[in-house]
């Protein structure tokens, strides 16, 4: 199948190829560019029941925000979530590439993966790139042994806790935690503590904004509660900017027209993975 | 963050402030005496600020850059025009900055480089030239002028000053144009473009440039070189303005809009 | 200097009622000189799909061309019409593969679902992050003030003629600040039944 004409698509991993370029642009005094990062509170706590995961949502890039909603506590397994700090690539497609591994395992063994499994394959992974790979992470799951709390560091050494925080509004957070926290807390009581960890986060650090994600990890079901609260909403405009219609100048005009032959409103079918 | 990483560079206070009195002094001194700049806080500032500058992100000093201006003397005088754009790196801080300094009656400069130097210098040269009035109850002469402003330029060799000027003006009965920058450069000359357009304009103004030209075609000359520089240059832009530098006195010939000028020169190549 | 900003340039897109628009400059220069006013970068992927790259022109014309391969060749063997989300999530993974050297370019991709024709934006790093927002994405050397040009203007649920008049003038007066931006912009509508695409009256300096 591989041929001039059509080349096989190249292998997985990660592509150094442009490499050498970039190294001498950055030689030659041109200085590279920021990736997003995301500053960030994300906090994880045991409770009574379960864990319970948390996040704010700003994601910056220097000192824009870039974004204003995303979403930072990522699916693992039905039974794990992950809170990632860090480079927002990083644990984007770290936490989306050791889902699918979890996956598979789940698939192979035929039970519930333990959260220590994955957090086993987390630091490896992140050990492997020495720290390049910047994604700080906070995972809470509930497996057969109960509930756990990681905390995953850049370069790959864990912490196993009952509240943990994360990111630079971590500060912040464990002052909340370190006040309130208590073992065998009820839901209700669990998630207030975490709601206060992250809008300390979200107020007095400036890497961390917007709105709270919780996540509520049971023995038996998970629930994810994105935007919880809205803590920054916008305000209103009073005015009305909108230009006429008409306002700018058009030098020129091309239209291309289609006959739409169908139009269907259902989204795509979900696989069967049962 | 900034201020941290200046400190860092700076010697102890007592090399600080050997040199001066009191802080007083050292703020101030040029509130009553215009030519002295108070020098940076540090013994053998021209070598120290060197240092300073050198292999150091962190301290920005992005002042307004970037700039087209010319001059040129023709059989009717001095055409001298200029855009008005101010930029702090790629951003635009200005559209509308008026780039020709009105000396006197009779003396006209552009300013192109740092734009706090150069309109800071070119007020003490106002008021130099004025003080010479009242001494000598005559008009100070271009070239006095000058040779005022290249000695204070001069004595502030290598501190970090950065202009580039043109002046035009009467001399002996006669019109003429210098060329001075913070080099210490000052020479007379029939045709100058200075800034980081000024390419751009010697391109138009070289090809259009004779001695024998009207008024108005060196009007259009001078013009038209600006709005090209604009056009190719990024750092120029804004408005064109174009002065008329006679031995008794000079004229604002006209102020246009760059994006007027685009469509009216479109319309004549498509001509 | 930024290697980002060393041809200068951007690109806007926008949602409205049941459309999309996505707008670019024209210029293409090396840092202070400007070499030429018709470089567009803005690219039709497919029917209802257009990507806007951002950066070093090198790297523009070589994500896209890489790009296109990928896209060309998912389409041949599904039979089918790539939808953007897939369309992200290629170029997504296509610049987190290229993380430790990465392209200098800022993606944006403005579309309709060729199914449903719901509106679709995002916009990604250099490195593949991706933010799929309900209003606008921006991309470029203007960005912060295309930030606040668009913060003031849009609004939800505009018309194609509205949505044109606002991503036009967010752009306009965006790159108006911009040394290394503008010289000429390019908006393109994309609605269900057509495409419109304008080129814009502005400042030539």
């Amino acid at each position: 199948m591989n041929s001039v004409l059509a080349p096989e698509i190249e292998q997985h991993g990660f592509n150094f190829s442009n490499c050498r370029r970039n190294e001498k642009l950055i030689h030659d005094g041109f200085k590279p560019p920021k990736a997003t990062k995301t500053g960030t509170t994300i906090v994880g706590i045991i409770y009574k029941h379960g864990v319970i995961l948390g996040a704010d949502t700003r994601a910056t890039s220097g000192n824009i925000v870039s974004d204003k909603n995303c979403e930072k506590i990522h699916f693992l397994a039905k039974n794990m979530y992950c809170c990632g700090a860090g480079t927002a690539a990083d644990t984007e497609m770290t936490t989306k590439m050791i889902a699918s591994q979890l996956e598979l395992h789940r698939l192979n063994t035929n039970r519930v993966v333990p959260v220590p499994c994955a957090s086993t394959l987390l630091k490896q992974y992140l050990f492997r790139y020495q720290g390049h790979v910047s994604a700080a992470l906070v995972l809470g799951g509930v497996d057969n042994q109960g509930p756990h709390i990681y905390c995953i560091y850049p370069h790959g050494s864990t912490d196993k806790l009952p509240y943990a925080t994360m990111g630079s509004g971590s500060l912040a957070a464990m002052s909340v935690f370190e006040s309130r926290w208590k073992p065998d807390m009820e839901e209700e009581e669990g998630k207030k503590l975490v709601r206060d960890a992250i809008a300390a986060g979200i107020f007095n650090d400036l890497g961390s904004g917007s709105n709270v994600d919780l996540c509520i990890i049971r023995k038996d079901s998970t629930q994810y509660l994105r935007n919880y609260e809205l803590a920054n909403e916008k305000g209103v405009r009073n005015l009305d900017y909108t230009y006429k219609r008409g306002t700018t100048g058009v030098l020129s005009v091309k239209k291309i027209a289609f006959d739409v032959v169908e139009e269907s409103t259902s989204g795509i079918e979900k696989m069967d993975t049962n | 963050m900034a201020l941290n990483d200046i400190l860092k560079h700076m010697p102890s206070v007592g090399d600080m402030l050997s040199d001066y009195k009191s802080t007083e002094e050292m703020d101030f001194i040029n509130l009553s005496q215009n030519k002295v700049l108070s020098a940076p806080p540090y013994s053998n500032p021209v070598e120290n600020l060197a240092k300073l500058h050198e292999n150091n992100d962190n301290i920005k000093i992005n002042f307004d850059h970037g700039t087209t201006t010319l001059g040129f003397i023709y059989q009717g005088g001095v055409v001298l025009a200029v855009d008005s754009r101010a930029t702090g790196g790629q951003y635009i801080g200005s559209q509308s900055v008026r780039k020709v300094v009105e000396i006197n009656d009779l003396l006209l400069g552009t300013l192109a480089g740092g734009a706090a130097d150069c309109t800071y210098w070119y007020r003490v040269l106002t008021s130099e030239c004025r003080l010479y009035e009242l001494r000598n109850k005559k008009k100070i002469s271009l070239a006095a002028a000058t040779k005022i402003m290249n000695n204070i330029i001069y004595s502030y060799k290598n501190s970090g000053l950065s202009m580039g000027m043109i002046l035009a003006g009467g001399d002996m009965n006669q019109v003429s144009l210098y060329y001075l920058d913070s080099d210490g450069t000052r020479t007379m000359g029939k045709v100058f473009s200075v800034g980081s357009g000024s390419i751009f304009a010697y391109g138009v103004l070289d090809s259009g440039y004779k001695w024998e030209l009207t008024d108005e075609q060196a009007y259009e000359l001078g013009r038209r070189s600006i709005y090209h520089a604009t056009h190719r240059d990024a750092y120029s832009g804004g408005t064109v303005r174009v002065y008329h530098v006679k031995k008794d006195g000079w004229n604002l010939i006209s102020e246009e809009d760059c994006l007027d000028l685009h469509r009216r020169y479109e319309a004549e190549k498509k001509k | 200097m930024s290697i980002m900003a060393y041809n200068g340039g951007c690109v806007v897109a926008m949602k409205g009622k049941e459309c999309v628009a996505i707008a670019t400059d024209l210029r293409f220069g090396l840092q202070a000189q400007t070499i030429d006013t018709n470089f567009e970068k803005v690219f039709p992927v497919n029917k209802h799909m257009y990507l806007g790259l951002a950066g070093l022109q090198t790297d523009i014309i070589t994500v896209y061309k890489r790009l296109m391969f990928r896209k060309n060749l998912y389409e041949i063997r599904e039979n089918r019409v790539m939808q953007p989300e897939r369309f992200a999530a290629m170029l997504s993974s296509f610049l987190y593969e290229h993380r430790f050297g990465p392209y200098f370019i800022e993606p944006v991709i403005a579309g309709l679902d060729p199914k449903t024709f719901k509106p679709f934006i995002c916009n990604m790093d250099l490195i593949g992050c991706a933010n799929m927002p309900d209003d606008f994405v921006v991309a470029g050397t203007c960005e912060e003030q295309l930030f606040g040009m668009c913060e003031t203007l849009w609004r939800e649920n505009m018309e194609p003629d509205d949505l044109f008049e606002t991503i036009s003038q967010a752009m306009l007066n965006a790159f108006d600040r911009d040394a290394i931006s503008g010289w000429g912009a390019k908006v393109y509508i994309i609605e269900k039944d057509k495409v419109t695409i304008r080129k814009l009256k502005t400042r030539m300096d």
